[in-house]
Protein backbone atom coordinates (compact mmCIF):
# COMPACT_ATOMS: atom_id res chain seq x y z
CA UNK A 1 0.00 0.00 0.00
CA UNK A 2 1.49 3.05 -0.98
CA UNK A 3 0.97 6.49 1.57
CA UNK A 4 1.73 9.85 0.88
CA UNK A 5 4.12 11.45 3.94
CA UNK A 6 5.68 15.08 4.72
CA UNK A 7 8.76 15.54 6.18
CA UNK A 8 11.35 18.10 6.93
CA UNK A 9 14.98 17.24 7.42
CA UNK A 10 18.28 19.34 8.17
CA UNK A 11 21.48 18.41 5.57
CA UNK A 12 24.71 19.40 5.08
CA UNK A 13 25.48 21.94 3.12
CA UNK A 14 27.94 20.32 -0.28
CA UNK A 15 29.80 23.02 -2.49
CA UNK A 16 28.16 22.42 -6.05
CA UNK A 17 24.68 22.60 -6.53
CA UNK A 18 24.99 19.03 -8.16
CA UNK A 19 26.12 17.55 -4.94
CA UNK A 20 22.84 19.50 -3.28
CA UNK A 21 20.07 17.86 -5.06
CA UNK A 22 22.15 14.33 -5.17
CA UNK A 23 22.88 14.54 -1.32
CA UNK A 24 18.95 15.35 -0.64
CA UNK A 25 17.57 12.88 -2.80
CA UNK A 26 19.64 9.83 -1.03
CA UNK A 27 18.72 11.36 2.15
CA UNK A 28 15.08 11.47 1.41
CA UNK A 29 15.52 7.86 -0.50
CA UNK A 30 16.42 6.55 3.31
CA UNK A 31 13.15 7.43 4.07
CA UNK A 32 10.89 6.68 0.84
CA UNK A 33 10.73 7.73 -3.03
CA UNK A 34 10.89 11.02 -2.85
CA UNK A 35 7.47 12.88 -4.58
CA UNK A 36 8.57 16.52 -4.38
CA UNK A 37 11.19 18.95 -2.02
CA UNK A 38 12.65 21.98 -1.88
CA UNK A 39 14.93 23.38 0.57
CA UNK A 40 13.48 26.31 2.22
CA UNK A 41 16.24 28.08 4.65
CA UNK A 42 19.88 28.46 4.09
CA UNK A 43 22.25 28.24 7.22
CA UNK A 44 25.52 29.40 6.40
CA UNK A 45 26.99 29.42 9.98
CA UNK A 46 26.02 25.76 10.01
CA UNK A 47 26.25 24.69 6.62
CA UNK A 48 22.97 23.30 6.03
CA UNK A 49 19.75 23.51 4.57
CA UNK A 50 16.47 22.61 5.69
CA UNK A 51 14.31 20.50 3.46
CA UNK A 52 10.34 20.04 3.24
CA UNK A 53 9.10 17.35 1.19
CA UNK A 54 6.52 15.00 0.26
CA UNK A 55 7.94 11.39 0.30
CA UNK A 56 5.73 7.95 -0.95
CA UNK A 57 6.41 4.60 1.37
CA UNK A 58 5.26 1.56 0.43
CA UNK A 59 4.02 -0.08 3.03
CA UNK A 60 2.49 -3.44 3.89
CA UNK A 61 -1.26 -4.34 3.99
CA UNK A 62 -0.89 -5.48 6.89
CA UNK A 63 0.44 -2.11 8.20
CA UNK A 64 -1.79 0.30 6.89
CA UNK A 65 -5.12 1.12 8.62
CA UNK B 1 13.36 31.92 -34.69
CA UNK B 2 17.32 32.51 -34.71
CA UNK B 3 19.46 29.28 -36.31
CA UNK B 4 19.83 28.15 -32.91
CA UNK B 5 16.63 28.25 -31.01
CA UNK B 6 16.68 30.40 -27.45
CA UNK B 7 14.96 28.75 -24.76
CA UNK B 8 14.16 29.77 -21.53
CA UNK B 9 12.59 27.95 -18.44
CA UNK B 10 10.83 30.12 -16.46
CA UNK B 11 9.82 28.90 -12.84
CA UNK B 12 7.50 30.16 -9.95
CA UNK B 13 6.99 27.54 -7.55
CA UNK B 14 3.66 26.77 -6.03
CA UNK B 15 2.11 27.47 -2.42
CA UNK B 16 5.33 29.57 -1.53
CA UNK B 17 3.51 32.70 -1.68
CA UNK B 18 5.29 33.84 -4.49
CA UNK B 19 4.08 37.83 -4.96
CA UNK B 20 3.91 37.40 -9.17
CA UNK B 21 2.68 34.13 -9.72
CA UNK B 22 1.46 32.97 -6.12
CA UNK B 23 -2.21 33.31 -6.92
CA UNK B 24 -4.60 32.70 -9.59
CA UNK B 25 -2.94 32.76 -12.87
CA UNK B 26 -1.33 35.68 -12.06
CA UNK B 27 2.57 34.57 -13.52
CA UNK B 28 0.59 34.52 -16.59
CA UNK B 29 1.39 37.85 -17.90
CA UNK B 30 5.27 37.16 -17.39
CA UNK B 31 5.46 34.08 -19.13
CA UNK B 32 3.43 35.93 -22.01
CA UNK B 33 6.21 38.76 -21.93
CA UNK B 34 8.69 36.36 -21.95
CA UNK B 35 7.62 34.13 -24.89
CA UNK B 36 8.11 37.46 -27.00
CA UNK B 37 11.71 37.15 -26.36
CA UNK B 38 12.64 33.63 -26.64
CA UNK B 39 12.11 31.12 -29.51
CA UNK B 40 10.89 28.28 -26.84
CA UNK B 41 9.73 29.07 -23.08
CA UNK B 42 9.20 26.31 -21.18
CA UNK B 43 7.00 26.59 -18.01
CA UNK B 44 5.04 25.10 -15.67
CA UNK B 45 0.79 24.80 -14.67
CA UNK B 46 1.40 27.12 -11.57
CA UNK B 47 2.61 29.84 -14.11
CA UNK B 48 -0.48 29.20 -17.20
CA UNK B 49 -3.45 27.77 -15.22
CA UNK B 50 -5.87 30.87 -14.32
CA UNK B 51 -8.79 28.62 -14.12
CA UNK B 52 -11.33 29.67 -16.34
CA UNK B 53 -8.60 31.85 -18.23
CA UNK B 54 -5.78 30.64 -19.79
CA UNK B 55 -3.31 31.92 -23.21
CA UNK B 56 -2.18 29.07 -25.24
CA UNK B 57 1.37 29.86 -27.20
CA UNK B 58 2.63 28.31 -29.45
CA UNK B 59 6.36 28.89 -28.72
CA UNK B 60 5.54 27.74 -25.09
CA UNK B 61 5.66 24.67 -23.15
CA UNK B 62 3.42 23.36 -20.29
CA UNK B 63 5.37 20.68 -18.44
CA UNK B 64 4.30 19.70 -14.60
CA UNK B 65 6.85 20.10 -12.10
CA UNK B 66 7.69 16.72 -11.26
CA UNK B 67 8.70 16.56 -15.41
CA UNK B 68 10.50 19.79 -15.29
CA UNK B 69 12.67 17.93 -12.71
CA UNK B 70 13.40 15.27 -14.36
CA UNK B 71 13.83 17.24 -17.78
CA UNK B 72 16.41 19.30 -15.64
CA UNK B 73 18.43 16.67 -14.34
CA UNK B 74 18.70 15.55 -17.97
CA UNK B 75 16.68 12.82 -17.60
CA UNK B 76 13.53 13.33 -19.57
CA UNK B 77 12.93 15.39 -22.73
CA UNK B 78 10.08 16.89 -24.35
CA UNK B 79 8.68 15.91 -26.98
CA UNK B 80 6.46 18.93 -28.88
CA UNK B 81 2.96 17.35 -30.03
CA UNK B 82 0.36 18.74 -32.00
CA UNK B 83 -2.25 17.31 -29.94
CA UNK B 84 -2.74 15.22 -26.88
CA UNK B 85 -6.29 13.28 -26.01
CA UNK B 86 -6.51 14.32 -22.85
CA UNK B 87 -8.51 11.67 -20.10
CA UNK B 88 -10.11 12.93 -16.76
CA UNK B 89 -9.98 11.36 -13.30
CA UNK B 90 -12.62 12.50 -10.92
CA UNK B 91 -12.25 12.05 -7.30
CA UNK B 92 -15.11 9.64 -6.46
CA UNK B 93 -14.81 11.67 -3.29
CA UNK B 94 -16.70 15.11 -5.41
CA UNK B 95 -20.46 15.21 -4.99
CA UNK B 96 -22.51 14.39 -8.06
CA UNK B 97 -23.73 18.17 -9.09
CA UNK B 98 -20.21 19.09 -8.25
CA UNK B 99 -19.08 16.66 -10.85
CA UNK B 100 -21.57 17.20 -13.51
CA UNK B 101 -20.17 21.13 -13.18
CA UNK B 102 -16.27 19.74 -14.04
CA UNK B 103 -17.87 17.94 -16.59
CA UNK B 104 -20.07 20.19 -18.17
CA UNK B 105 -16.93 22.04 -18.21
CA UNK B 106 -14.78 19.56 -19.78
CA UNK B 107 -17.72 19.66 -22.45
CA UNK B 108 -17.29 22.78 -23.23
CA UNK B 109 -13.54 22.56 -23.97
CA UNK B 110 -14.87 19.46 -26.78
CA UNK B 111 -17.26 22.10 -28.04
CA UNK B 112 -15.91 25.30 -28.37
CA UNK B 113 -12.29 24.32 -28.48
CA UNK B 114 -12.52 21.54 -30.33
CA UNK B 115 -10.35 19.52 -27.63
CA UNK B 116 -9.58 16.04 -27.71
CA UNK B 117 -10.64 14.22 -24.61
CA UNK B 118 -11.45 10.30 -23.81
CA UNK B 119 -13.69 9.00 -21.66
CA UNK B 120 -13.32 9.82 -18.30
CA UNK B 121 -12.90 7.39 -15.54
CA UNK B 122 -13.87 7.81 -11.36
CA UNK B 123 -11.27 6.87 -8.82
CA UNK B 124 -12.34 3.51 -7.51
CA UNK B 125 -12.28 5.25 -3.95
CA UNK B 126 -12.48 9.15 -2.24
CA UNK B 127 -8.92 10.60 -2.39
CA UNK B 128 -8.86 12.00 0.60
CA UNK B 129 -6.43 15.06 0.25
CA UNK B 130 -5.17 16.60 3.33
CA UNK B 131 -3.89 20.17 3.17
CA UNK B 132 -0.90 21.51 5.56
CA UNK B 133 0.80 24.71 5.75
CA UNK B 134 4.67 23.75 6.69
CA UNK B 135 7.08 25.62 9.19
CA UNK B 136 8.49 27.93 6.04
CA UNK B 137 4.67 28.31 5.32
CA UNK B 138 4.44 26.80 2.54
CA UNK B 139 1.38 24.94 1.84
CA UNK B 140 1.46 20.81 1.46
CA UNK B 141 -0.82 18.46 1.27
CA UNK B 142 -0.96 14.43 1.31
CA UNK B 143 -3.25 12.20 -0.60
CA UNK B 144 -5.04 9.89 1.72
CA UNK B 145 -5.65 7.08 -1.24
CA UNK B 146 -3.03 7.71 -3.69
CA UNK B 147 -3.53 3.87 -5.50
CA UNK B 148 -6.69 5.05 -5.82
CA UNK B 149 -5.36 7.69 -8.33
CA UNK B 150 -3.03 5.40 -9.93
CA UNK B 151 -5.27 2.93 -10.52
CA UNK B 152 -7.64 5.33 -12.44
CA UNK B 153 -4.50 6.86 -14.00
CA UNK B 154 -3.82 2.90 -15.43
CA UNK B 155 -7.09 2.74 -16.71
CA UNK B 156 -7.28 5.83 -18.92
CA UNK B 157 -3.94 5.59 -20.23
CA UNK B 158 -4.84 1.78 -21.26
CA UNK B 159 -8.23 1.18 -21.45
CA UNK B 160 -9.15 4.84 -23.49
CA UNK B 161 -5.46 5.61 -24.93
CA UNK B 162 -5.07 8.67 -23.04
CA UNK B 163 -1.80 10.70 -23.67
CA UNK B 164 -2.39 13.11 -21.03
CA UNK B 165 -4.02 13.05 -17.39
CA UNK B 166 -6.08 15.58 -15.77
CA UNK B 167 -6.65 14.90 -12.06
CA UNK B 168 -10.38 16.68 -10.64
CA UNK B 169 -9.92 16.05 -6.78
CA UNK B 170 -12.10 17.30 -3.64
CA UNK B 171 -10.03 19.21 -1.72
CA UNK B 172 -11.70 19.88 1.84
CA UNK B 173 -13.63 23.24 2.41
CA UNK B 174 -12.68 23.84 5.81
CA UNK B 175 -9.83 25.68 4.87
CA UNK B 176 -8.38 28.07 7.53
CA UNK B 177 -10.70 31.24 7.13
CA UNK B 178 -7.95 33.88 7.67
CA UNK B 179 -5.69 32.18 5.49
CA UNK B 180 -8.53 31.55 2.56
CA UNK B 181 -9.08 35.51 3.30
CA UNK B 182 -5.39 36.24 2.60
CA UNK B 183 -5.30 34.86 -0.09
CA UNK B 184 -8.23 35.75 -1.90
CA UNK B 185 -7.14 39.44 -0.99
CA UNK B 186 -3.52 38.65 -2.77
CA UNK B 187 -1.24 37.76 0.23
CA UNK B 188 -0.19 35.13 1.69
CA UNK B 189 0.17 30.98 0.45
CA UNK B 190 -2.21 30.03 -1.95
CA UNK B 191 -3.63 26.81 1.11
CA UNK B 192 -4.48 24.10 -2.06
CA UNK B 193 -1.00 24.44 -4.27
CA UNK B 194 0.93 22.62 -2.40
CA UNK B 195 -1.42 19.15 -2.42
CA UNK B 196 -2.05 19.73 -5.95
CA UNK B 197 1.20 19.81 -6.94
CA UNK B 198 1.57 16.27 -4.87
CA UNK B 199 -1.30 14.93 -6.52
CA UNK B 200 -0.20 16.02 -10.44
CA UNK B 201 3.76 14.95 -9.43
CA UNK B 202 2.53 11.55 -8.45
CA UNK B 203 1.02 10.50 -11.70
CA UNK B 204 3.46 12.29 -13.65
CA UNK B 205 6.44 10.16 -11.91
CA UNK B 206 4.60 6.75 -12.36
CA UNK B 207 3.19 6.72 -15.66
CA UNK B 208 5.63 9.45 -17.38
CA UNK B 209 2.83 11.55 -18.62
CA UNK B 210 1.80 15.26 -19.00
CA UNK B 211 -0.63 15.91 -16.20
CA UNK B 212 -1.94 18.43 -14.07
CA UNK B 213 -4.99 19.08 -11.47
CA UNK B 214 -7.74 21.19 -10.53
CA UNK B 215 -9.23 20.95 -7.35
CA UNK B 216 -13.27 20.71 -6.95
CA UNK B 217 -14.69 23.02 -4.55
CA UNK B 218 -17.48 24.27 -3.00
CA UNK B 219 -18.02 27.89 -4.31
CA UNK B 220 -17.38 30.67 -1.85
CA UNK B 221 -19.34 33.24 -1.06
CA UNK B 222 -18.76 36.83 -2.83
CA UNK B 223 -16.45 38.98 -1.56
CA UNK B 224 -16.48 42.39 -2.77
CA UNK B 225 -12.54 42.72 -1.70
CA UNK B 226 -11.09 39.89 -3.64
CA UNK B 227 -7.76 40.75 -5.47
CA UNK B 228 -7.32 41.18 -8.78
CA UNK B 229 -4.84 38.44 -8.64
CA UNK B 230 -7.41 35.94 -7.27
CA UNK B 231 -10.50 36.87 -9.00
CA UNK B 232 -9.92 34.44 -11.89
CA UNK B 233 -10.79 31.32 -9.53
CA UNK B 234 -13.94 33.44 -9.07
CA UNK B 235 -15.29 33.35 -12.35
CA UNK B 236 -17.52 29.97 -12.60
CA UNK B 237 -17.81 26.27 -10.79
CA UNK B 238 -14.55 25.40 -11.73
CA UNK B 239 -10.66 26.12 -12.41
CA UNK B 240 -10.90 23.24 -15.12
CA UNK B 241 -10.43 24.69 -18.34
CA UNK B 242 -6.67 26.24 -18.01
CA UNK B 243 -6.12 22.63 -17.40
CA UNK B 244 -7.36 20.79 -20.28
CA UNK B 245 -6.00 23.24 -22.44
CA UNK B 246 -2.79 23.34 -21.26
CA UNK B 247 -2.48 19.38 -21.29
CA UNK B 248 -4.11 19.45 -24.96
CA UNK B 249 -0.56 20.13 -26.27
CA UNK B 250 1.59 19.43 -23.20
CA UNK B 251 5.09 17.88 -25.10
CA UNK B 252 5.52 14.37 -23.88
CA UNK B 253 8.54 12.86 -22.11
CA UNK B 254 11.01 11.03 -23.77
CA UNK B 255 13.56 9.03 -21.94
CA UNK B 256 16.31 8.70 -25.39
CA UNK B 257 17.37 11.21 -27.52
CA UNK B 258 16.04 9.46 -31.16
CA UNK B 259 17.06 11.10 -34.26
CA UNK B 260 13.69 10.55 -35.49
CA UNK B 261 12.43 13.52 -33.39
CA UNK B 262 15.13 16.50 -34.19
CA UNK B 263 12.52 19.07 -32.49
CA UNK B 264 12.77 17.28 -29.02
CA UNK B 265 14.70 19.41 -26.45
CA UNK B 266 16.72 18.88 -23.82
CA UNK B 267 18.37 20.32 -20.44
CA UNK B 268 21.78 21.41 -22.28
CA UNK B 269 19.86 22.99 -24.51
CA UNK B 270 18.46 25.73 -21.95
CA UNK B 271 20.15 29.32 -22.53
CA UNK B 272 18.45 31.36 -19.51
CA UNK B 273 16.82 30.26 -16.57
CA UNK B 274 14.37 32.84 -14.72
CA UNK B 275 13.51 32.11 -10.44
CA UNK B 276 12.06 34.33 -7.93
CA UNK B 277 15.08 35.46 -5.94
CA UNK B 278 14.66 33.64 -2.99
CA UNK B 279 12.97 30.61 -4.30
CA UNK B 280 16.14 28.43 -5.89
CA UNK B 281 16.45 25.63 -3.63
CA UNK B 282 14.10 23.44 -6.25
CA UNK B 283 15.38 20.34 -8.03
CA UNK B 284 14.99 21.81 -11.26
CA UNK B 285 16.89 25.43 -10.51
CA UNK B 286 19.81 23.33 -9.14
CA UNK B 287 19.85 20.98 -11.73
CA UNK B 288 19.52 24.25 -14.50
CA UNK B 289 22.19 26.09 -12.22
CA UNK B 290 24.49 23.96 -14.34
CA UNK B 291 23.09 24.18 -17.84
CA UNK B 292 22.16 27.36 -18.62
CA UNK B 293 24.49 30.30 -19.37
CA UNK B 294 22.18 33.27 -18.30
CA UNK B 295 20.69 32.77 -14.55
CA UNK B 296 18.20 35.49 -13.35
CA UNK B 297 17.08 36.24 -10.15
CA UNK B 298 13.99 38.14 -9.33
CA UNK B 299 13.99 40.49 -6.47
CA UNK B 300 10.50 41.85 -6.78
CA UNK B 301 8.96 38.30 -6.69
CA UNK B 302 9.33 37.61 -3.10
CA UNK B 303 8.47 34.13 -1.61
CA UNK B 304 8.26 32.51 1.67
CA UNK B 305 11.13 30.80 0.82
CA UNK B 306 14.82 31.65 2.28
CA UNK B 307 17.08 30.07 -0.66
CA UNK B 308 18.99 32.50 -2.35
CA UNK B 309 21.10 31.56 -5.26
CA UNK B 310 24.57 32.44 -3.65
CA UNK B 311 24.66 30.23 -0.68
CA UNK B 312 23.87 27.36 -2.83
CA UNK B 313 26.40 27.62 -5.37
CA UNK B 314 24.43 29.23 -8.10
CA UNK B 315 25.98 31.83 -10.01
CA UNK B 316 22.84 34.04 -11.11
CA UNK B 317 22.19 38.01 -12.33
CA UNK B 318 19.81 39.68 -9.74
CA UNK B 319 17.78 41.79 -11.42
CA UNK B 320 14.58 43.90 -9.78
CA UNK B 321 12.12 42.59 -11.83
CA UNK B 322 10.41 40.69 -14.48
CA UNK B 323 10.58 43.49 -17.06
CA UNK B 324 14.53 44.20 -16.69
CA UNK B 325 14.81 39.92 -17.46
CA UNK B 326 13.00 40.35 -20.46
CA UNK B 327 15.32 42.87 -21.50
CA UNK B 328 18.56 40.98 -20.24
CA UNK B 329 17.31 38.10 -22.31
CA UNK B 330 16.02 40.11 -25.17
CA UNK B 331 20.15 41.20 -25.24
CA UNK B 332 21.07 37.89 -24.52
CA UNK B 333 19.46 36.09 -27.46
CA UNK B 334 20.88 39.11 -29.32
CA UNK B 335 24.55 37.77 -28.59
CA UNK B 336 24.47 41.34 -26.76
CA UNK B 337 26.40 42.01 -23.67
CA UNK B 338 24.13 43.73 -21.39
CA UNK B 339 26.93 46.08 -20.21
CA UNK B 340 26.65 47.71 -23.68
CA UNK B 341 22.88 48.71 -23.01
CA UNK B 342 23.98 51.01 -19.89
CA UNK B 343 24.88 54.39 -19.80
CA UNK B 344 29.30 53.53 -18.82
CA UNK B 345 30.62 51.35 -20.22
CA UNK B 346 34.36 50.57 -19.21
CA UNK B 347 37.21 50.58 -21.08
CA UNK B 348 39.11 46.96 -21.79
CA UNK B 349 42.35 46.31 -20.14
CA UNK B 350 45.30 44.65 -20.28
CA UNK B 351 45.33 40.75 -18.50
CA UNK B 352 48.33 40.82 -15.90
CA UNK B 353 50.99 39.63 -16.43
CA UNK B 354 51.14 38.43 -19.52
CA UNK B 355 51.36 42.07 -21.49
CA UNK B 356 54.14 44.81 -21.03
Amino acid sequence: MIKTQFITTTIALPTSPIALRQAIETELEKIGKPLRWAITEVNLDRKTVTLEAIVTLDEPALLSF
Amino acid sequence: MTLVPYTAVLIIPTGIAAAIGGYAGDGLPVARALATVCDRLITHPNVMNGAQLYWPMANTLYVEGYGLDRFAQGDWGLQPVHHNRVGIIFDAGIEPDLRLRHLQAAEATRATLGLDLTDYVITDAPLNVELRQAPSGASWGTIGNPESLLRAADRLINQAQAQAIAIVARFPDDIEPEALQHYRQGAGVDPLAGAEAVISHLIVREFKIPAAHAPALAPLPLDPTLSPKSAAEELGYTFFPCVLVGLSRAPRFIDTPDSRLADSIWAPQVNALIVPANAFGGSASLSLSQQAELILAIEDNLTAMRSRPEPLGIKAIRVNSYLEAIGLIAAHRAGMSPFALSAHLSSLRCLAPACD
